[in-house]
């Protein structure tokens, strides 16, 4: 008996043996699983202070002819974490759309290949027209939107610290100067169990 | 007083074997399948993209991955794994660091087939921490291809990759790779022969040791637009596996040996010090002292067999042992490829063909191997 019970010690037992039900989280907010990586909180309040900060750049309010027109170019990822990156630009994208009701526009240049396909059919006759298709009508940009995302990574006995500083910069494409440019940074430490050091 | 005894010890070794059995089982099969889980999609990435199945390779990877990503402070199947009474293969499975930094390198070749060149760099910049020198925590990347294709990727991005390039140069031990060409856009990823081997040495196990891994056909030759590229290995796994020092786990499973051992010694010298105290007494007091002294002896007995210093020697299988780069430049258009995989002596063990299509303004990135599976 002594025997059994002493090694009814060696059972280790699964914590959560029935798992864990669904817990909806805000995007913002950090849930209970958790790396030192690039992370739905990071994006929320990166993109969140862009979007605040961009409209205010006296280069889109005093534009003229307003709205002014805006091209999203790939941000660059030069971090140590793989990432959907059409992310950042995407959210910015809908937080201005949505808030800065019709101020600055932004061009489907991610579609052009079905825009010139439907002006195309257009042009041919094959569909309708209400405009005469032969004209251009394509605008073209009077900024460019883009971002980049770079990293530092130290580590210690521990585990690893990952900074990741967060840049956005509006470009004019006439005269390639940066007219507004903001950033955010985020640090992260964890810890490894020294199981797997 | 002698048949109580033999009746003693027969009950309390049946007692034993069965307590023994029972009481260590301490993981279901279920839930070490699960803590098992990386390194099934570990070697299903590596089996699908050796079988061209790149979707089933990226998902296979991303799962796993995301484990790696994953903070593994609070993780209770580590917690177990370093008690003295589980093994430490009861932990989740995350690998050593020359399979966590071939996850990250494979994913890498992946990205950069989708024509994600930054996102195969950051992937590299990932394999290059998980290389790190266990005494001082600091990150010590002597992967050629790792810091190698880092500058590729930071030069074909329009960057400065002389940095990574120098890195590489400096730890080439068996290949000098070659200075960046931005303009190449075939980039042929080749691996030969079969990785390092775990095993368990020492008393009871603890120690984690390797049988180096072999590649009888070390050198691949492409031949391809009328062009021939001799590419050399430049990275060993053997090599990878065997010189990143000790683990920190190394000296739990140390301290769990040394207890398993002293405990078996102190329980045997116990058991015979108790046995002959109550054979020899004169009084029920000495006899009951002694079966006391015994019965102590026979439970430190069962501690020591209870306790588990085995070394972890789950294992990657299916991963080469070198690994090798080559890039060309061609033109937009159909193409096909023929890679020998020779011996040192130029003899061809193994022939692969592929087919590829060159666009302009991307890469193109071939994976082959001189396995199949």
């Amino acid at each position: 008996m002594a025997c059994a019970g002493l090694l009814c010690g060696c059972a280790s037992g699964v914590q959560n043996p029935s798992g864990v039900p669904v817990t909806v989280l805000k995007p913002d907010e950090q849930g209970f699983i958790a790396g030192s990586g690039i992370e739905s909180q990071d994006l929320v309040a990166v993109t969140d202070r862009m979007a605040r900060s961009l409209p205010g750049t006296p280069e889109i309010q005093n534009f003229n002819p307003p709205p002014p027109r805006i091209v999203l170019l790939p941000v660059e990822n030069e971090t140590r974490f793989p990432i959907n990156k059409d992310l950042f630009t995407t959210r910015m994208r809908a937080l201005l759309n949505s808030q800065a009701q019709g101020k600055i526009r932004f061009l489907a240049r991610d579609r052009m290949t079905a825009l010139e396909q439907e002006r195309t059919l257009k042009q041919e006759g094959k569909v309708t027209s209400n405009t005469d298709p032969n004209v251009q009508e394509f605008k073209g940009a009077d900024f460019f939107l883009t971002g980049k995302l770079q990293g530092l990574t130290t580590q210690a006995k521990g585990g690893v610290s990952d900074y990741v500083l967060y840049s956005f910069q509006l470009i004019d494409p006439r005269t390639s100067e940066i007219l507004w440019e903001n950033s955010a940074e985020v640090k992260k430490q964890s810890v490894e169990d020294a199981a797997y050091r | 007083m002698i048949q109580f005894l033999r009746q003693f010890w027969q009950n309390a070794a049946a007692g034993l074997v069965l307590a023994v059995l029972a009481g260590c089982a301490s993981v279901s099969p279920e839930e070490q399948a699960r803590r098992d889980r990386v390194l099934r999609d570990y070697e299903g990435g590596l089996t699908a993209l050796r079988a061209g199945d790149y979707a089933t390779a990226r998902s296979d990877l991303d799962a796993a991955l995301l484990v790696l990503g994953a903070n593994t402070a609070g993780d209770a199947s580590a917690r177990e794994s370093r008690g003295y009474f589980n093994s430490e293969s009861v932990k989740t499975f995350r690998g050593e660091p020359y399979e966590r930094v071939m996850a990250w390198y494979y994913r890498a070749i992946l990205y950069w087939m989708d024509g994600e060149p930054d996102n195969a760099r950051a992937a590299l910049r990932s394999a290059a921490v998980q290389d790190t020198d266990p005494e001082n925590g600091k990150v010590q990347c002597d992967w050629v291809l790792v810091d190698y294709l880092d500058g590729l990727a930071t030069a074909k991005l329009g960057g400065d990759g002389q940095d990574a390039w120098r890195r590489a140069e400096t730890n080439a031990r068996l290949n000098r790779p070659p200075p960046y060409d931005p303009r190449a856009n075939v980039l042929f990823f080749l691996e030969m022969g079969r990785g390092p081997t775990k095993y368990a040495a020492g008393e009871y196990g603890e120690q984690l040791r390797f049988h180096p891994g072999s590649a009888p056909d070390p050198v691949a030759v492409i031949r391809t637009a009328g062009q021939t590229v001799r590419a050399g290995a430049f990275d060993d796994l053997t090599w990878q596996a065997t010189t990143r020092g000790g683990r920190v786990m190394d000296h739990v499973l140390q301290g769990k040996a040394v207890f398993k051992g002293a405990t078996d010694a102190a329980g045997t010298a116990a058991i015979v010090a108790g046995t002959a105290v109550a054979i020899a007494g004169n009084s029920n007091a000495s006899r009951n002292a002694g079966m006391g002294i015994a019965l102590a002896g026979l439970l430190t007995k069962v501690v020591s067999a209870a306790t588990t210093p085995e070394a972890d020697t789950r294992q990657w299988s299916n991963l080469p042992n070198l690994l090798s780069f080559a890039a060309l430049t061609l033109p937009p258009g159909d193409y096909e490829a023929t890679v020998e995989f020779q011996s040192p002596s130029g003899q061809t063990l193994v022939t692969r063909q592929a087919k590829f299509q060159v666009v302009a303004g991307r890469d193109t990135v071939l994976f082959l191997s001189d396995r199949n599976s």
